[in-house]
């Protein structure tokens, strides 16, 4: 006999888990094992969990902790501070608002929606930052760092449903209070 | 209506989002902020970083410990070829050592001639590297070593050999070093045999750019590069570096510090820094707009001359404006 099960991710465990894992990918992003500059970008993995979780469970990524993350990451990793959360605050919205509709459509749907946003999110930063004149560096970075991180979005959905049980709610899928997700 | 979540919550909705769009511009007002009045949101990054950074070494300093592990463990199993290696060098460098040797002897007799002392107050605190700038847009590296330990803004760092880069950003117990190969950083050099002037210009690359040379005729590749101890920014002298040229022909700098693996850091004790408290105001001339009022020539007839024609020394210095960010 098969018991009803609870829903796998609840929202608090979701909510920490995501935590976590902004906290391990800011530290591992400051390890001191790279001095040397690349000759290439890399890409921005915190942007892709991030972008997953406003595809996927956005009912448990409060905005509060998506402004304090992308702030934390603006002062420690040297970015002009507040520019780059604001952008991303806007593309998780823009998810946010649409991840009823991704819920229902397929996943090369969602993949292109959350593109569109992380190309957004790195071009309007770059256009942003060339407008007021600040030193930056060249855009073939920003545009390495872009198609990296599209390109590694599908792992990082996959890690996240494998390991961490993010996945995209069924339809009419119930939380532990009888809520709608 | 059957997907709508938050059906209960209807008078939630708006109110989020005004937060939404409070939140979002109260990230753009401190980017503006930022923008405007560099110098204050700097120093309240560096007290984020102090505050942050060094509750995160329970966690780092193993994961690096076993990542240069890993690395030396690779640099083992080629260590046969390293010591071939090594023996050539030796052989080559017994030679050097001859010539060293030589050219010590022949400098101190220089030395002796010349009264030459070395500058005794151009002291230094040893840091070690705790992070990184976790950007591949920014270069720089975080120190263990702050405010605590005196440091200012704006004094240099080097290796055992060459100059690294500079303090920029101090906290309590941390301080930030801005590399030479930042987007950011500029410092006047002098390329040594040739006594060119030159700012280098990082650019992300591992080679800084050697900009506004004079003559670029007089410099050549393998041309030793010191700074300038120009605009109050470093002492002079500090080795940099030595001329390459880049596969686009523009000069760049082979770096004589060791950038693969910074660990540990000096701050040299400069006495030279200006404090950046303001975010600059316009550059005028401090003094000496008017020119001293022409005296009389009686003995010429004609229109009158310009200022400054008949004396040479009427014209006005150039000083430097103080208060104007040197970065």
């Amino acid at each position: 006999m098969i018991e009803a099960r609870p829903p796998k991710t609840q929202p608090w465990s979701a909510r920490i888990t995501y935590l976590a894992l902004a906290f391990v990918l800011l530290a591992a992003a400051l390890l001191p094992l790279n001095t040397v500059p690349r000759s290439y970008g890399t890409p921005d993995i915190l942007l892709g969990v991030t972008a997953a979780w406003a595809a996927r469970r956005p009912d448990t990524l409060p905005i509060l902790v998506i402004a304090g993350v992308f702030l934390l990451a603006d002062f420690l990793f040297q970015r002009p501070p507040g520019l780059y959360a604001a952008l991303v605050l806007l593309m998780t919205e823009r998810l946010r608002r649409r991840s009823t509709r991704l819920r229902k459509g397929s996943f090369p749907g969602e993949w292109l929606a959350v593109s569109l946003g992380i190309a957004a999110v790195g071009l309007a930063n770059h256009l942003i930052l060339s407008l007021l004149a600040t030193p930056q560096a060249a855009i073939r970075f920003t545009l390495v760092q872009i198609i990296l991180t599209i390109a590694l979005y599908p792992v990082i959905t996959g890690v996240a449903h494998m390991a961490l049980g993010l996945r995209r709610p069924a339809q009419g899928e119930v939380d532990a209070l009888g809520h709608k997700l | 209506m059957p997907r709508d979540r938050d059906r209960g919550e209807e008078f939630a909705r708006p109110i989020r989002r005004l937060l939404v769009a409070l939140l979002v511009l109260a990230c753009l007002a401190l980017f503006l902020v930022w923008r405007i009045d560099s110098p204050r949101v700097e120093r309240v990054r560096a007290q984020v970083v102090d505050a942050v950074v060094p509750r995160l070494d329970w966690m780092m300093a193993p994961v690096t410990g076993l990542a240069q592990l890993a690395g030396d463990f690779r640099s083992y199993q080629r260590i046969h070829e390293q010591n071939l290696e090594l023996r050539r060098e030796l052989q080559q460098m017994m030679v050097w050592r001859e010539a060293a040797l030589r050219l010590e002897q022949e400098n101190a007799k220089l030395r002796d001639l010349n009264n030459v002392s070395l500058d005794p107050q151009l002291t230094y605190i040893t840091g070690t590297v705790m992070a990184d700038s976790g950007s591949p847009f920014r270069q720089s590296v975080l120190l263990n070593v702050g405010g605590r330990d005196g440091l200012i803004d704006g004094w240099p760092t080097m290796d055992g050999i060459g100059l690294e880069g500079r303090i920029s950003g101090v906290g309590q117990t941390t301080s930030r070093v801005i590399l030479l190969t930042d987007t950011s950083s500029r410092i006047p050099v002098v390329v040594q045999p040739s006594g060119q002037k030159a700012i280098l210009t990082g650019d992300n690359s591992a080679y800084p750019l050697l900009d506004f040379l004079e003559d670029r005729d007089a410099v050549r590749p393998g041309d030793r590069v010191v700074t300038a101890g120009d605009g109050q920014l470093f002492p002079a002298d500090l080795f940099v570096g030595r001329v390459a040229q880049g596969t686009d022909g523009r000069l760049r700098l082979r770096l004589a510090a060791d950038y693969e693996r910074l660990e540990f850091v000096r701050v040299l004790r400069s006495r030279m820094v200006e404090a950046i408290a303001d975010p600059g105001g316009l550059i005028v001339p401090v003094t000496g707009i008017e020119p001293p009022p022409p005296e009389e020539a009686p003995d010429l007839i004609g229109p009158p001359l310009p200022p400054g024609f008949l004396v040479g020394t009427s014209a006005a210095p150039a000083t430097p404006p103080e208060g104007v960010p040197s970065d």
